[in-house]
């Protein structure tokens, strides 16, 4: 199936938080990520975080980000897709 | 537009980098909140009077408003603390609880309620750390201090059953006059263990002001022996004698974070300065914590010394001694006087490692 058709919902097992205006991610459960650490969001990366929500494809998350920033479609897709990843990978999103 | 990654960041580190803005913000990122203060030791040394362990407690639904707001507020680094937390059946609710709002938490026990069932809890649900505090490194001495036999083994155990399950650890003890001569083995356990190892030497009076367990500190150059013997904290001292040796000048009583970026829950809701600052507090079943530390904490963290002649103010050691006004009110009844205890340590540990350095 094409990727742009997947969606994904948040795990629980990572919480995101806003401190000092910085966007966090934590990782509060066994058999996620590294729990020594937590994760940092750049203004994009929350933007998307925020947009996944177990509903939106990645089509239209893609979307979302190319009318709100000034990117290509296929720069986004690239990144969204390496973000998403990056996110499967920490066991921050999961697959619907 | 940047790309989006996620770039990963250890917990201090993180600390680090946020430092300038939540003070300048006055984000209260850290916070201690006591479950309880009732024990299952009775710790000769311990700064909480008896008659306070049977006030009345927050309930785990008020806990987790409280919880909820203090979240909202941008507090990320908590500590539980007590009293013995787990002596609370609904601690590792709580503890969820908190988990689940994306707090880092570190635990500060006697781990002699650990049980496998909790351990196991605490591997699923990892803390950022939990901090036993031993007592001793034999029964006799370890039991002699916290007046409940069979504690030194089940402490034992609890810290057996953490470390197998490798969940963060670190141990801790208040050196005293009953335990000194046990404090190398409780540091060469830790070392064995490989885990890091810390010590207080502060003794506080009781919080209803009584000045009973000073009388377990040990003496002042025994203090700076021990400084001597760890690394870690000559290179400590002798980095603030380097560096920080000067006088705040400010008739302002709190310089440290309390009430900057920090703050204090007690088990019924009164929200403090710090652990040892209980007056006047704001009462959260009352009001929001947004309120409080608005409000009240913003008033009692501006207050200034009345006397003209505030030592404390115009000392440049105050780096050396762990100077609080809290502890001032507790110990002298007026949190302008300093402590003399450790007000002779921070001249030794001037003369110790500042420049020109002289043994004692």
């Amino acid at each position: 199936m094409d990727y742009l058709e997947r969606c994904y919902e948040k795990d629980p097992s990572i919480v995101h938080r806003n401190i000092a205006g910085e966007a966090i991610l934590v990782p509060i459960r066994q058999n996620v990520a590294d729990l020594e650490s937590i994760y940092t969001l750049d203004e994009v990366a929350a933007r998307i975080w925020e947009l996944i929500d177990g509903q939106r494809r990645v089509e239209e998350i893609r979307d979302a980000i190319v009318e709100e920033y000034e990117v290509s479609p296929d720069v986004a897709e690239a990144d969204l897709v390496e973000f998403i990843q990056q996110l499967e990978a920490i066991g921050g999103v999961r697959r619907v | 537009m940047e790309c989006p990654h996620i770039p990963e960041i250890t917990k201090g580190r993180f600390l680090e980098r946020i430092r300038d803005k939540i003070g300048a913000e006055r984000i209260p990122a850290s916070g201690t909140i006591e479950p309880t203060l009732r024990c299952n030791l009775r710790c000769i040394h311990c700064y909480i009077p008896n008659d306070y362990r049977n006030r009345k407690e927050l309930t785990y639904k008020q806990i987790c408003r409280i919880l909820d707001e203090i979240a909202a507020e941008g507090c990320l680094w908590l500590l539980f603390t007590g009293g013995e937390p787990f002596v609370r059946d609904d601690f590792p609710d709580i503890y969820t609880y908190a988990k689940e709002k994306g707090m880092i938490i570190t635990i500060f026990t006697n781990g002699t309620l650990i049980t496998p069932e909790i351990a196991d809890y605490l591997a699923e649900w990892p803390p950022f750390i939990v901090k036993i505090t031993l007592y001793g490194m034999t029964q006799e001495t370890y039991e002699r201090i916290t007046g409940v036999r069979g504690s030194y083994r089940r402490c034992l155990q609890g810290i057996e059953m953490l470390m197998a399950r490798k969940i963060p650890l670190e141990l801790r003890t208040v050196v005293m006059t009953k335990n000194f001569h046990e404090f190398e083995a409780m540091k060469g356990y830790a070392k064995e263990l490989g885990v890091h190892f810390a010590f207080d030497t502060n003794i506080k009076p009781r919080l209803d002001g009584s000045v009973e367990p000073c009388k377990l500190r040990i003496p002042p150059k025994k203090v700076i022996a021990l400084d001597l013997a760890d690394e870690w904290r000559s290179e400590k001292w002798r980095g603030e004698c380097r560096d920080f040796l000067r006088a705040p000048n400010s008739n302002r009583l709190y310089l440290c974070s309390a009430g900057a970026t920090s703050f204090h829950i007690d088990p019924s809701g009164r929200l403090n300065l710090c652990v040892l600052s209980r007056i006047p507090g704001y009462d959260l079943t009352q009001g929001s914590f947004r309120e409080g530390w608005r409000d009240a904490l913003l008033q009692a963290r501006a207050v200034e010394a009345r006397s003209d002649d505030y030592r404390c103010g115009h000392c440049n050691k105050v780096i050396l001694c762990g100077r609080c006004p809290a502890w001032s009110e507790l110990e002298n009844g007026n949190p302008e006087i300093p402590v003399d205890y450790i007000c002779q340590i921070a001249h030794l540990r001037a003369k110790t490692f500042g420049q020109g350095a002289q043994s004692i």
